[in-house]
């Protein structure tokens, strides 16, 4: 049986597979731009008019931190006062790892499927490699 | 402060020149040399082969 | 060293030089991951308050422990330029070894633009404090890749001495930071009695935190890259990558020591620069300018190791004809992958000039974790498909197949752990990994020779 034989590639077609690549990255790059944003705060219901150290809720110690760093109470609130939001959509998190699972089981069959032909090629194809060196 | 101006602007030039070069050398390279054997390298497998020969023999 | 190698068809090759030491090694492996301790990690401290931040560090070292054993053994086996993705090829096939050649291309140009965004910066921020406001950092951006790429393309033994140098560096100011915080007298300068609170967020701000925990470690596999260019695969590679995540584990524990011992934990959850920050709060000037420098030498060595990486990756798939066969050249003269590191120059520019800081280094990261995916299962499959003693392996990883799981576990975490904060993101990136495995399997497959893909002196593998 013979080897097969992988064709040769225009310059004009290696152009175009080269760019491909890279635009592909910039979509994936820019889509999630025009989805929800990803961080989301929680939304402050009062607003504290005045800041002060202690209603931050800033010890002694840390105060003197923050003030080494160069931060007055009023600037230092707009850090202590973002905080993250975790809860957690179950319908998002589940299609998540279903893409996630989906992609590395598409990945190794097709891959598997390839191998064999790699391996049957190398090992069984009419350029019969020798495995003698290999043997200890 | 016109250093920092003045460090922008080598910045852009000193890039632009380095690049100029890199890209003028590999054209040349590209022209001068055979493309085959610019492409002929292979995988680890040769360098590899001699190495485990090498420390059999010395065995 | 020999210029050109005659194989048994009497074909003249063209090859890399076999120049670079255990020394090399380490330095391409810590100088890629080291910027991560002067910036980046501090944000686990976001996710999840100071201990969170403290647990994301020795889980996710636990994590990169298991990656350098795992690459140790498959690298000091399989000595190729393309690392992991000549792995893939050779225990998975083809269609992994592409999006492997992909995560390890994207995951460094990223992050090489990345770090020539923070050259930038820095050189803002010292303009800044000399009053010269509003510098434009773009041209210190580009002159960075420009000069790494320039030294790269010069020869590997001068781009990775200097990375030892600059990465020596780096690290010895982490040192010299620690020390300057006065660690034996806790109190004096360290106050983490009193800045070190409760976790903020409960347990799930851990989970969080873990994902930027990868900061402290992302990129020592980068080492095994150096394969086709050590003199000895199989003791060089195995000694500079277990030596780099040791070196890696002391950095990362004193950089959170020093921290937050020095930072309240909201302000350290959103710094730019902690380390040089905690240098200013010490108030020591000559720590500060070493701090100043050693964060800008870590930025360098880091696009300078990336570029390294990623244009070996794409140099070894135009090799195999996954990529066009023109990348796969090798310089006459300076044996270097030349124009694999051409191609990548703007595209890394681009990369630094999108604005999409925050969407660029989670793909990088993304990238990078998917890798450690595969590593996993490749290992269990290695071992399956040749057993020890069937095949010559230059280093042989102790307590298999309990690395390779806990690889695993880990990294099912850290998916969890990215969902929770960029779960968009997430699935855009999945995304185009999908869309580019279809386009390989039916265009670019069609191209390459099917046999010549497994080069190793290896026997048929067991099953097959």
């Amino acid at each position: 049986m013979s080897n097969y034989i992988p064709k040769i590639q225009a310059k004009r077609g290696q152009l175009f597979d080269s760019l491909f690549i890279l635009v592909l990255v910039y979509v994936s790059l820019y889509i999630p731009l025009f989805l929800e944003s990803d961080v989301k705060s929680v939304e402050e219901t009062a607003q504290v008019q005045s800041y002060t150290w202690e209603a931050l809720g800033v010890s002694a110690v840390e105060q003197e931190q923050w003030q080494k760093l160069g931060h007055d109470p009023a600037s230092a609130a707009d850090i202590i006062n973002n905080k993250f939001d975790y809860t957690i959509d179950p319908l998002m998190l589940a299609i998540t790892a279903l893409v996630i699972i989906g992609y590395f089981f598409f990945v190794l069959r097709v891959s598997n499927k390839q191998y064999r032909e790699v391996i049957h090629e190398k090992f069984n194809g009419a350029n019969k490699q020798p495995d003698a060196e290999a043997r200890q | 402060m016109i250093w920092w101006d003045i460090l922008s602007y080598a910045a852009w030039i000193i890039s632009g020149l380095l690049l100029l070069w890199i890209l003028a050398d590999a054209i040349s390279v590209s022209r001068e040399f055979d493309e085959e054997l610019l492409v002929s390298s292979r995988e680890g497998a040769d360098e590899l082969l001699e190495q485990i020969k090498e420390e059999e023999g010395v065995r | 060293m020999t210029a050109e190698s005659t194989s048994a068809e009497n074909v003249q090759r063209i090859s890399m030089f076999k120049v670079l030491n255990p020394f090399h090694v380490w330095a391409l492996g810590v100088g890629i991951v080291l910027v991560g301790e002067f910036m980046g990690w501090n944000f686990s401290v976001a996710k999840g308050g100071a201990y969170g931040a403290l647990i994301a560090c020795w889980v996710i070292g636990l994590l990169y422990s298991c990656v350098a054993m795992i690459d140790s053994e498959v690298t000091s086996t399989v000595a190729a330029a393309g690392g992991q993705y000549t792995q893939a090829k050779h225990i998975i096939g083809p269609l992994m070894a592409f999006n492997v050649g992909l995560y390890l291309v994207m995951a460094y140009t990223m992050l090489e633009a990345a770090d020539a965004l923070i050259v930038g910066d820095l050189m803002t921020a010292v303009a800044a404090a000399t009053g010269y406001e509003g510098l434009n950092p773009q041209p210190f951006v580009v002159l960075t890749i420009a000069f790494l790429a320039w030294l790269n393309y010069r020869g590997v033994f001068m781009t990775l001495t200097v990375n030892f140098v600059i990465t020596l560096f780096a690290f010895l100011a982490i040192i010299a930071l620690f020390v300057g915080s006065d660690p034996l007298n806790p109190g004096s300068v360290l106050k983490h009695s009193d800045l070190l609170t409760d976790l903020p967020y409960g347990w799930i701000g851990v989970v969080a935190a873990l994902q930027f925990g990868m900061w402290y470690y992302l990129g020592i596999e980068g080492t095994c890259q150096a394969a086709e260019e050590v003199r000895s695969a199989g003791r060089a590679i195995p000694l500079g990558t277990i030596g780099g995540i040791l070196t890696l584990l002391v950095a990362a524990t004193l950089t959170w020591y020093v921290s937050t011992g020095l930072m309240p934990w909201q302000y350290l959850g959103q710094a730019t620069t902690p380390l040089y920050d905690a240098a200013s709060i010490i108030g020591n000037p000559s720590l500060q300018v070493v701090l100043f420098i050693g964060t800008m030498f870590a930025a360098i060595a880091s696009a300078n190791g990336c570029i390294n990486d990623a244009a070996r990756a794409w140099f070894s798939m135009g090799r195999d004809r996954y990529m066009p066969t023109w990348f796969g050249a090798i310089h006459p003269h300076y044996r270097t992958p030349f124009r694999a590191i051409i191609f990548l120059i703007p595209i890394a520019v681009s990369f630094a000039f999108t604005g999409l800081l925050d969407q660029v280094i989670t793909f990088s990261i993304l990238s990078g974790l998917l890798g450690y995916t595969f590593m996993s299962i490749n290992m269990m499959k290695f071992r399956k498909m040749w057993p020890l003693g069937v095949i010559k392996r230059g280093y042989i990883h102790p307590f298999h197949p309990i690395p390779a799981l806990v690889l695993l576990g880990l990294c099912s975490v850290v998916y969890f752990a990215t969902f929770l904060g960029y779960g968009a993101s997430l699935l855009s990136i999945m995304a185009f990994y999908i869309v580019a495995s279809v386009w390989f399997v039916l265009r670019r497959y069609q191209f390459v020779k099917r046999g010549d893909q497994f080069t190793m002196p290896w026997p048929r593998p067991k099953g097959y």
